[in-house]
């Protein structure tokens, strides 16, 4: 036993010094992202992401402690898609897909149809009718149909107001996604302006209204549209509503004279739509 | 001549963000089922060092998962989220392709989310990066 143990040892050893020496055993190289700097987040920052959805508005409502349900608070709306201002088309495009959303998951059939016809009618007169033309009318014939449940039409909707409503802007040109944004962003503050109005309820109002590079954001578009050309009436009241709603949003804490003044200011431009 | 060399250079490109694209619709579908919503999701090709800054909207109560999916010329995806000063509030560690983020507000602010291709796989010039911000 023990000359088998010296045996395995002594050959083990000679082996060893036969061998040319390992090369150092190279690690895997990590590459770490670098941090970046306020100046360089902000030089490089797209805005896709930044406008939160109605649908995300309504969570939000929820869990800040308001159960009022945004959807039985969407009005009636006739909104022509046919008319030649195109920045007043892709704001009604965004509050009739933002009446959409809300409503996905309990309107009656024909009025989820119509209001799904009207987003397809403005895109097509946005210049950007064919894919999301095509994705509204297979959503349209399931939804007569009866062959999609509401909880696959909220995603089908969410994936449409989130990934294909952006991708417009190549079809359509830049300024109509973030005009479509602000319509559906308005009308989403609109209805949550009523029900913390409603549940007079403050705090939740400093955390769901304080958005100011929203309003922000969308003012660099309305407002590259004023200079030398006299802005129509839908346009100059949405800048001037977007102008108060950040002045209000950058306020600390909010008060409910706050809350009624966003809600009078966004039922000021949804009542020109 | 260079305009088809154009073409087959942003077809290719496409391919590889239609692959990074699949890879997260199939996570944000599956998000659906435990009561993830989604936000945004968009897609970029990154060479390797490049990254993508997007800007968003966080609510107080309301939980994020900020999720990226690349494709297989990709070899680390990074993600981190600084806040709207510019100081990094958290970054995913993992040497991956399809990190994400978990993250709740404690009050509604803006974000920066940064996203990086940190290193790619062979001799692949570049890769697709699909990003998304979901909720709950």
């Amino acid at each position: 036993m023990l000359s088998s143990l010296i045996v395995t040892l002594v050959l083990a050893g000679c082996s060893d010094a036969e061998k040319p020496p390992e090369p150092p055993k190279e690690e895997p190289q990590v590459e770490v992202a670098p941090k970046l700097d306020a100046a360089a987040l902000a030089a490089a920052a797209e805005n896709i992401a930044l406008v939160p959805s109605p649908a995300e508005m309504q969570r939000a409502l929820e869990k800040n402690g308001i159960q009022a349900g945004l959807s039985a608070m969407v009005p009636e709306r006739k909104l022509k898609m046919d008319i030649e201002n195109k920045d007043v088309i892709a704001v009604r495009t965004g509050v009739v897909l933002a009446d959409a959303l809300l409503t996905v998951k309990d309107a009656p059939k024909e009025k989820l149809v119509e209001r799904l016809a009207a987003v397809k009618a403005g895109v097509a007169a946005l210049g950007a009718g064919g894919d999301i033309g095509a994705v509204i009318d297979d959503l349209t014939a399931r939804i007569t149909n009866d062959s999609v449940s509401r909880d696959d039409l909220v995603k089908e909707l969410d994936e449409m107001h989130g990934a294909i409503i952006p991708e417009l802007k190549y079809e359509a040109g830049e300024r109509c996604v973030p005009l479509i944004q602000a319509g559906s962003w308005l009308a989403g503050s609109n209805l949550v302006a009523a029900a913390l109005s409603t549940a007079n309820n403050t705090s939740a109002a400093t955390e769901l209204l304080r958005q100011p590079q929203v309003a922000d954001y969308f003012l660099k578009y309305v407002a590259t549209e004023g200079e030398g050309k006299a802005p129509d009436e839908v346009i100059k009241q949405l800048d001037g509503t977007l102008k108060k709603l950040k002045e209000i949003a950058s306020k600390p804490t909010l008060t409910i004279d706050d809350v009624n003044e966003v809600k009078a200011q966004t039922d000021a431009v949804l009542g020109l739509l | 001549m260079l305009s088809s060399l154009v073409l087959a250079l942003s077809t290719a490109a496409l391919a590889d963000e239609k692959a990074a694209d699949d890879c997260l619709k199939t996570k944000i579908w599956e998000g659906y089922n435990t009561g993830w919503a989604v936000r945004t999701a968009t897609s970029a090709t990154l060479g390797k060092g490049e990254h993508r800054i997007y800007l968003v909207t966080l609510y107080a109560g309301n939980e994020y998962k900020i999720m990226a999916c690349a494709d297989t010329d990709v070899a680390n995806v990074d993600l981190v989220l600084y806040d709207s000063l510019g100081n990094e509030v958290m970054r995913d560690a993992n040497q991956d392709r399809e990190p994400s983020l978990s993250y709740k507000a404690n009050a509604t602010d803006t974000f920066y989310i940064a996203v990086h291709a940190t290193a790619l796989n062979g001799s692949a010039a570049s890769g697709g990066v699909a990003t998304a911000v979901t909720y709950k």
